[in-house]
């Protein structure tokens, strides 16, 4: 969908249209559910997590106030991941060792997908929490560096520095 | 970072993204996509509802200020307790003024000053030391006044 199409339907959000709302699932709800898959590694808690982002985003789309629309969404996706992790009180579990067992038991059940994808989401488990959400938020959202380091309030050599540190050792685990 | 080290971590991180887009990952149900938009499109009625709701309370809220108002006004248009207030204040401030002392002062003050006056019109030799000995004398009233 060209740019002006997806800027359209925004505008048409601010305005509480409906129908735009739920053209807006259409674009991201895939790359969304996606992108909260490969850190949680569960199809359940995406789906779950994927509902709670765009009722989120009904309330908070007033507050866009244009630039990347796509670091504001994902943006907000982090937010109710780590949201979520501290609800739970999972973030030791999911963050820590215990992750690679859950992610390795979550990519068994998820179905639907080759053998590929689930030695892919065994990989992103042996990798760094922080570094395997770097790697998803630049992968899904289509972010360049500096938004992201922007939206993480961090130095964009830092973010430069892990996501290359993470995707080199997720290309030697995958090779 | 030198040149190639800068292009070997590009290289790296596009490689590494051609291996995330080669295995992508599962995708939601479309029942999963159409529960959402179910939800959005509730959150959004609901949404509504409360702007709604909270309208309808500030109208209300105001509407009853209004009257509250008119009533008050209404019964106690005719005498505005702020005048009222003023006008005891200074009464009460010209009532102290009538004090027998504060009187006495007052004329006292007033004489020493007309005789002052007389003096520094008077071109005699002594005048300066008249002005002096009244001006001490005005000073020593005029603190006995304000200590009461």
């Amino acid at each position: 969908m060209a740019q002006h199409d997806i800027d359209r339907v925004i505008i048409g959000c601010k305005k509480g249209d409906e129908g735009c709302f739920t053209q807006l699932v259409d674009i991201y709800g895939r790359r969304c559910f996606g992108y909260f898959y490969r850190l949680t590694g569960n199809r359940d808690l995406s789906e779950e997590l994927l509902s709670e982002l765009f009722v989120k985003l009904v309330e908070k789309i007033s507050s866009y106030r244009g630039g990347s629309f796509d670091g504001w969404i994902f943006t907000m996706a982090s937010n109710i991941f780590h949201d979520h992790l501290r609800f739970k009180q999972r973030q030791t579990r999911l963050l820590d060792g215990h992750s690679k067992r859950i992610m390795s038991q979550s990519a068994g059940t998820a179905g639907g997908k080759d053998d590929d994808a689930d030695k892919l989401q065994m990989a992103l488990g042996e990798l760094d929490s922080d570094v395997r959400e770097l790697v998803m938020m630049r992968f899904y959202s289509q972010m360049s560096f500096k938004e992201i380091a922007e939206s993480r309030r961090e130095p964009i050599g830092t973010i430069l520095s892990k996501v290359h540190r993470g995707l080199k050792k997720l290309r030697e685990l995958m090779g | 970072m030198d040149e190639a080290a800068a292009r070997q971590t590009a290289e790296d991180i596009e490689k590494g993204e051609e291996i995330l887009g080669a295995n992508q990952s599962p995708g939601p149900d479309e029942r999963v996509l159409a529960e959402v938009k179910k939800s959005v499109v509730a959150a959004l009625r609901r949404q509504r509802t409360v702007v709604f709701q909270k309208r309808i309370l500030g109208a209300a809220v105001a509407a009853a200020v209004i009257v509250a108002s008119v009533l008050v006004m209404m019964r106690y248009g005719n005498t505005p307790a702020g005048n009222q207030q003023t006008r005891l204040i200074a009464s009460s401030v010209w009532e102290g003024a009538d004090d027998a002392d504060v009187t006495v002062l007052k004329a006292e003050i007033e004489n020493i000053q007309s005789e002052l006056s007389g003096a520094q019109s008077d071109d005699g030799g002594n005048g300066s030391n008249d002005i002096g000995d009244l001006e001490t004398e005005l000073i020593e009233v005029n603190g006995d006044m304000w200590k009461g």
